[in-house]
């Protein structure tokens, strides 16, 4: 109980802190630097979303009915739903394994050395994630 | 792999969410049992048959398939 008043709590601050960045990222918009802005919007995005999402996930178990709030509950680590997860991740992996080279061909075709430097980084972080996921599953299973 | 949870649920009179709730699974999962979609782990076919009062055996039916 407390743990979940804390929860709300901390997204309730993500909230407020997203909605505040991005406040005052259009108060401010001419007086900073572009990129300032940009970060401040995307950070601000982020934290709003997060905190968000963690408010509403309690407001909508409350708006179900006992059986069905079991149910959600018990989807957490039904076995059925972990090997979803799983297989969902796998093919999330292969796909965005593909579509991180379409930036790549882009930066190329276009010959902009940064974005060749950024999404090359970008695909092998991918890979060494997953291989190093993979190697601290090897040895836990 | 096959498997007789409907058939026992029926003969005993338990519904589906009654089930999902006695073995700690959720009723989707029950329904893919039923319907073959899913087989279960050696942990669920433990507690499905230790709830019906049989064997994993005579629960669930294990074919094998010819080469």
């Amino acid at each position: 109980m407390k743990n979940e008043r804390g929860k709300l709590v901390l997204g309730a601050l993500g909230l407020l802190a997203g909605l505040l960045l991005i406040g005052c990222a259009l108060v401010l918009g001419d007086r900073l630097p572009g990129s300032i802005i940009g970060l401040m919007c995307g950070c601000g995005g982020a934290l709003g979303g997060v905190g968000g999402t963690a408010l509403l996930i309690p407001l909508l178990m409350r708006s179900m009915s006992p059986e069905e709030r079991r149910e959600a509950e018990r989807a957490e680590y039904d076995e059925r739903v972990v090997l979803i997860r799983e297989k969902a991740a796998q093919s999330s992996f292969y796909w965005t394994l593909c579509l991180l080279w379409v930036p790549f061909v882009v930066a190329l075709m276009q010959g902009s050395l940064l974005w060749m430097i950024l999404s090359t980084g970008a695909v092998v972080l991918h890979n060494v994630f997953y291989l190093v996921n993979l190697a601290r599953w090897d040895r836990r299973l | 792999m096959t498997n007789r949870i409907a058939q026992l649920r029926k003969e005993r009179r338990i519904s589906q969410a009654e089930l999902a709730d006695a073995v700690d699974v959720t009723r989707q999962t029950i329904i893919s049992l039923e319907s073959g979609r899913y087989n279960a782990s050696l942990l669920l076919a433990h507690r499905i048959a230790k709830y019906f009062g049989l064997t994993i055996e005579e629960v669930f039916l294990f074919e094998e398939e010819e080469p």
